[in-house]
């Protein structure tokens, strides 16, 4: 069991309302699942996401991230899973605009501490699995949106880390990256990571493996998504 | 994340924005160059004064006749005053247990010839133990010496600038030249001395390089006074053993002398020591302005760093978010920004450096004021430009750190 979460609650306080954002949630994650939560905004999927992702921690409840209770660590400690065992990939890539492709895949290294040499070459590997060996030395504002998000992948991957957690991947992305984009995702999964893709999207939840959905701060539903064979099709042909 | 990697991302960032890190810089750069300009000019005033009273003897009580009218001098001499004699001289050397030595002196103005070229000169009738009192040096030759003197020898010591004038690259050993009409060998030429500017109590200021010496004998045995009411000599040059025992010392010389002039106040009493304390004592202030100016300068400097860095967290707000969501802890976000405004001030701080030395070269060079720039000012200008970077650029770095990473990696 990588992610097991039991009876969560996350309340946030606006002013002087208090807002229950995440009511009672469980929910355990294998190793190498495909997870998509899903769920319409301000159904607390971004709240759980911040969580999961180690950002935020719950008001109530446990949270054991490979059998560490998340809720009882430090803010170095969060900072050290976040850089271990996350990889974020956000809807908007975060990349940083001044540094180039592999500056930004080495960044999450350089906080983990790692000797500048093997960092590079992580990185480069990194960059090549996602297919942009030639745009190393390009900086965000010279590359696709398609290609910004497979820097962001990279960096994301370049960690090993426990879990990939997407957030809206393809939402800055025109549908025919956006596809290769899941292509990836579905390659990566394949290869045996762990990825958890939030998402408002039925048709990107589509592509993976388990479906969660979320309204009013609970799990409304928990299923295995069987692909349908248009979503089989669109991977096949994307990979040519 | 190893300090050279904070250091790189610090220095990265100060790249990508370079006009405004020079802007940031400006305020640093002038605290750290009016610091030192400023020390500069105390230290160059100090060294100043510590010259003058040097050529004085720092150790040395100076006992000088008055300067008096005719009506005055016949006025003292009524009352049983001698004015200043070798016996005075002879008598505190006697009296006072401090005193190491005397030397009396004998003045005259008188006109130096040499060929066909004369000049003005200060003729002075000196005992041997002179030279030991004041820390005159010769060119070349020698001082005048026991022999010349116990035997009255016609023989004299001349001011670089008099010698230089009358002889320029020759030697003037053994030269003669003639002053009044009295013919005198060249025995040997001071070193050069710094022209006097200023009068220091009841010394004259005048340009010791254009002095004859000789000997004291000589002088009383081959120059007629001008005046019969004059003293036999003009000063005597009474040195103490230790400095702490010049107040005490020129309280007796003043008992002694008091007696033997009849309490006619026909002398002066100089301790250049005393004056130099006292006007190192007025320069203090002078310096502690000085000084507040510049850490003003300084403050200001830092307060612009606080500001851009203040700036510069608002703007890189998303930056840090996401540094933050792949791993950076709050200290790493932290020393980021403070080594940044560091990178700031020190790079400011050497600029400031160069420019407080250049700064103080020219004042010396364009005004009259002197300036000394120590070593040891360069690196408390650029220890404090260090200090105000870290101290202001604290704040930012912690606003930084503790920016939220969720609402920081949305911030628009």
């Amino acid at each position: 069991m990588l992610i097991e979460i039991r009876n969560l609650v996350k309340n946030y306080v606006m002013g002087d309302i208090q807002v229950q954002a995440l009511r009672d949630i469980n929910l355990t994650i294998d190793r190498n699942e495909y997870v998509a939560i899903m769920g319409p905004s301000g159904s607390g999927k971004s709240t759980l996401m911040n969580i999961l992702g180690c950002l935020d921690t719950p008001t109530q409840g446990q949270y054991l991230f490979d059998n560490v209770d998340v809720s009882t660590l430090s803010d170095d400690e969060l900072s050290a899973m976040r850089n271990r065992e996350i990889g974020f990939i956000f809807q908007n890539f975060n990349l940083l605009p001044k540094m180039n492709s592999l500056q930004n895949v080495e960044l999450p290294l350089m906080y983990a501490g790692i000797p500048k040499a093997m960092r590079r070459e992580r990185a480069i590997e990194a960059l090549e699995r996602v297919g942009l060996a030639d745009r190393m030395d390009h900086k965000p504002t010279e590359l696709s949106g398609g290609q910004r998000q497979r820097v962001a992948v990279a960096r994301a991957l370049v960690t090993k880390p426990g879990i990939l957690l997407a957030d809206e991947p393809t939402g800055a992305l025109d549908s025919k990256t956006g596809v290769e984009i899941m292509a990836l995702f579905d390659e990566l999964h394949r290869e045996g990571n762990t990825l958890i893709l939030i998402t408002h999207e039925r048709e990107i939840a589509e592509y993976s493996r388990r479906i969660i959905q979320i309204r009013d701060g609970l799990i409304f539903s928990d299923e295995e998504n069987i692909r349908s064979d248009d979503v089989e099709e669109k991977i096949y042909k994307t990979r040519g | 994340m190893h300090f050279e990697e904070i250091v790189r991302v610090a220095l990265h960032a100060l790249m990508d924005h370079k006009f405004r890190s020079f802007l940031t810089m400006l305020g640093i750069i002038f605290g750290v160059a009016s610091v030192i300009a400023m020390l500069s000019i105390g230290e160059g005033a100090k060294r100043e004064a510590i010259a003058k009273y040097q050529d004085l003897g720092v150790n040395n009580i100076i006992v000088r006749e008055k300067k008096l009218s005719n009506a005055e001098l016949e006025e003292v001499r009524a009352r049983f005053s001698p004015g200043l004699s070798i016996n005075d001289a002879r008598v505190i050397k006697e009296i006072v247990p401090e005193v190491a030595q005397v030397a009396p002196q004998a003045e005259k103005e008188s006109e130096v010839k040499m060929g066909d070229m004369s000049a003005k000169s200060t003729v002075i009738g000196i005992t041997p133990a002179f030279i030991e009192i004041l820390n005159y040096e010769t060119e070349e030759g020698s001082f005048i010496t026991a022999d010349h003197y116990n035997n009255s020898l016609k023989v004299c010591v001349l001011g670089a600038g008099l010698a230089n004038s009358f002889f320029s690259n020759q030697s003037a050993l053994g030269k003669m030249v003639k002053v009044d009409d009295q013919w005198l060998e060249v025995v040997g030429v001071m070193k050069s001395k710094a022209v006097f500017t200023e009068t220091v109590g009841e010394l004259a200021s005048r340009d010791l390089n254009n002095d004859v010496y000789l000997p004291l004998t000589t002088f009383n045995k081959r120059f007629a006074k001008e005046n019969l009411l004059e003293s036999e000599i003009k000063q005597i040059t009474v040195r103490v053993n230790s400095s702490d025992k010049l107040m005490e010392s020129a309280a007796l010389i003043r008992s002694i002398l008091d007696r033997h002039h009849f309490n006619n106040q026909d002398y002066s009493i100089v301790i250049p020591f005393e004056l130099l304390k006292q006007e190192e004592k007025e320069r203090q202030i002078y310096n502690i302005l000085l000084g507040a100016i510049a850490a003003i300068s300084l403050i200001v400097g830092g307060i612009g760093i606080m500001n851009i860095m203040l700036a510069s967290v608002m703007e890189r707000t998303r930056e840090i978010g996401i540094r933050r969501a792949i791993g950076a802890r709050k200290k790493d976000i932290m020393s980021q920004f403070v080594v940044e405004a560091v990178a700031i001030s020190i790079t400011g701080g050497l600029i400031g450096v160069v420019l407080g030395v250049v700064l103080s070269f020219s004042i010396s060079l364009f005004t009259d004021v002197t300036t000394y720039i120590r070593v040891y000012s360069i690196f408390i200008a650029f220890f404090f430009s260090v200090l105000v970077g870290i101290s202001f650029g604290y704040l930012p770095a912690k606003n930084a750190a503790n920016l939220e990473p969720i609402e920081s990696i949305r911030y628009e």
